[in-house]
């Protein structure tokens, strides 16, 4: 009886995990036992035949002390990905704390989520025109202050700069959204009995609210991270090739511009798995780091 | 914290932060109104010296905001509509199904969100176009002009499956009491009818939340279809229809219509952001991030 009732559910439970396990078969383990294959290959795309393994030489040339990967591409990778999470966390965490404190919390939240719900393309465009050197608004601010104009994104200088700053305004929306919930799940009567007690502001906010806070904090800190390592569409609608010169170019921008620009699949494919080790090792850590903290994996 | 004064200093700080988080919104509107002679001036002004429409008028002809708002709509519709329909029936399968490997499976489908996008870009491309048996291709996927992507699925086929989906799903449906399903079961209603009849239509507000989240998503991707877009023009969506025209022109002289262009493919999704923020926001605190 058991026995022909699993038998029974056995095969139904097949057929509905099956558009699943077709999906799977075909958009995540082909491409990615094919993109592996290619990172130790040269190929332009166009036949399979034309595919020629080359071992490690993509590796290698990645590696090389000439190769611009590294530097600046890899560094500028995580200057923007630390540099616009430590301006979207910063503000994040002031806004957080002082928004569950006023009336019509919700409004002010939409307000501050409106980019993350708006595509990149806008966002990109709408940036770069303020960033104009002649009629864009922040230039205009400077020069009716008196200052000099600043040609932001054409200025080696100052585009990755420029770059990290909207990528920074980008995200405080989804980091309010995470630390608002963690703030009000801090319960009430922790607050009440501290101030009964004669503790200050400062010492609640540090004794209580930040220790309870800490796994949202967590939380904002790694995806935010993982998600600045993985972004360039941003920096493609910006500056369209991570220009002037490689100063604003990221990884995946670089992959993406040697496979689909320059036809150099199997170096565009290395680049991909270099890319993916770090967001890989990250995420080991941050699964570490939830189990360790008793925090339910994501 | 109640009855306290008002606490004027966050009033401050936090209005003054949304006013630069809503300025290039505000922006990207005044601009779309500007006219020619305005925005060849050099220097800055918010407002426009006159507002007008033309930008809207040559939007809509030049840009065949038509085909692109067609494809934007047909696109996310579609994707969305697969990716709730799959979902639930692999979230049913996990949850009120029993069978071997069950929740390897689960814990499969979980560890699927640790690839990143990026990874998949490069051999997805070249098995859309060398989808065998479509677009023209032969069995071995040769042969074609464009394969998958001669076709509006091509931007749909690589999304309908969500990972986030089937956890957001199995999450509420463990929530139903599998009386119901035993009792179905006992009347002799087969596990199709079950799914459809008896269960689907408890999942309402999930189903909710997963459909606007993955319906915003949708129809702000732009790489993937701006791959295959460049394979095949007919598929441009808003983005990629706006930013490829952007590209083409220069850009002094076409911005406000650009502008124009943004603000008529921005609006939809914000207006179902606001009205269905409340589902939305559940969604993605479960999920975190942005892609």
């Amino acid at each position: 009886m058991k026995r022909s009732k699993l038998k029974r559910q056995g095969v139904a439970g097949y057929l509905f995990l099956s558009p699943l396990i077709l999906f799977y078969s075909i958009f995540l383990f082909i491409p990615l036992f094919f993109s592996f294959y290619l990172s130790f290959s040269e190929w332009s795309g166009f036949s399979l035949s034309d595919i020629r393994w080359v071992g490690m030489k993509n590796y290698k040339a990645l590696f090389s002390p000439g190769s611009v990967f590294f530097h600046p591409i890899m560094t500028n990778t995580f200057g923007f990905a630390l540099g616009s999470l430590a301006i979207s966390f910063a503000i994040a965490m002031v806004i957080s704390y002082m928004i569950t404190r006023l009336r019509y919390e919700g409004f002010w939240r939409t307000l501050y989520f409106l980019p993350t719900v708006t595509t990149i393309v806008a966002i990109g465009n709408v940036w770069y025109y303020m960033y104009n050197p002649t009629s864009g608004v922040i230039n205009g601010a400077l020069t009716s202050l008196g200052m000099k104009t600043i040609a932001f994104l054409d200025n080696p200088h100052t585009a990755l700069a420029s770059l990290i700053v909207v990528g920074g305004w980008l995200g405080i929306g989804s980091a309010v959204l995470i630390l608002t919930a963690g703030l009000k799940a801090v319960p009430e009567d922790y607050y009440e009995a501290a101030t009964l007690e004669g503790a200050g502001v400062s010492a609640i906010y540090r004794k209580i609210t930040l220790p309870l806070l800490k796994p949202s904090i967590l939380f904002v800190l790694i995806t935010g991270f993982i998600g600045g390592l993985q972004s360039f569409t941003l920096t493609m609608v910006i500056t369209k090739t991570g220009g002037p010169g490689n100063a604003t170019n990221v990884a995946g921008l670089e992959m993406y511009n040697q496979a689909f620009g320059f036809s150099n699949w199997g170096l565009a494919s290395a680049m991909a798995f270099v890319l993916f080790l770090f967001v890989f090792l990250i995420t080991l850590i941050q699964l570490a780091i939830f189990r360790r903290g008793g925090v339910e994996s994501y | 914290m109640r009855r306290k004064p008002v606490p004027w200093f966050s009033y401050t700080v936090v209005i003054v932060g949304s006013f630069l988080m809503v300025f290039p919104f505000l922006d990207m509107i005044m601009t779309s109104f500007k006219g020619a002679a305005q925005y060849n001036n050099l220097y800055y002004k918010f407002l426009p010296d006159e507002w007008n429409l033309d930008n809207y008028k040559t939007a809509f002809n030049s840009l065949s905001m038509g085909l692109l708002f067609k494809n934007s709509i047909v696109r996310s519709v579609l994707t969305t509509a697969l990716i709730l329909l799959t979902s639930s029936m692999g979230a049913y399968a996990l949850t009120k199904l029993e069978f071997k490997g069950r929740n390897t499976f689960f814990k499969f489908v979980l560890s699927t969100m640790m690839f990143p996008s990026f990874l998949f870009f490069i051999p997805n491309f070249y098995i859309m176009v060398h989808f065998p048996m479509v677009g023209g291709n032969d069995i071995t996927g040769s042969g074609g002009h464009g394969g998958m992507a001669t076709s509006i699925w091509s931007l749909i086929l690589p999304f309908m499956v969500s990972a986030f989906g089937v956890f957001l799903m199995r999450q509420f449906m463990m929530n139903i009491n599998d009386a119901y399903i035993e009792a179905a079961r006992i009347d002799g209603g087969g596990e199709l009818r079950i799914f459809f009849q008896l269960i689907l239509p408890m999942t309402g507000p999930a189903l909710a939340t997963l459909a606007i989240f993955e319906f915003i998503n949708s129809w702000n991707e732009f790489i993937w279809a701006l791959l295959m877009n460049s394979v095949n023009k007919d598929l441009a969506t808003l983005p990629v229809g706006i930013q490829t025209l952007k590209s083409h022109l220069d850009s002094n002289v076409t911005q406000p219509l650009v502008m124009a262009g943004l603000v008529i493919s921005v609006a939809p999704v914000l207006l179902v952001f606001i009205f269905l923020q409340k589902y939305y926001v559940r969604g993605t605190m479960n999920s975190g991030v942005k892609e």
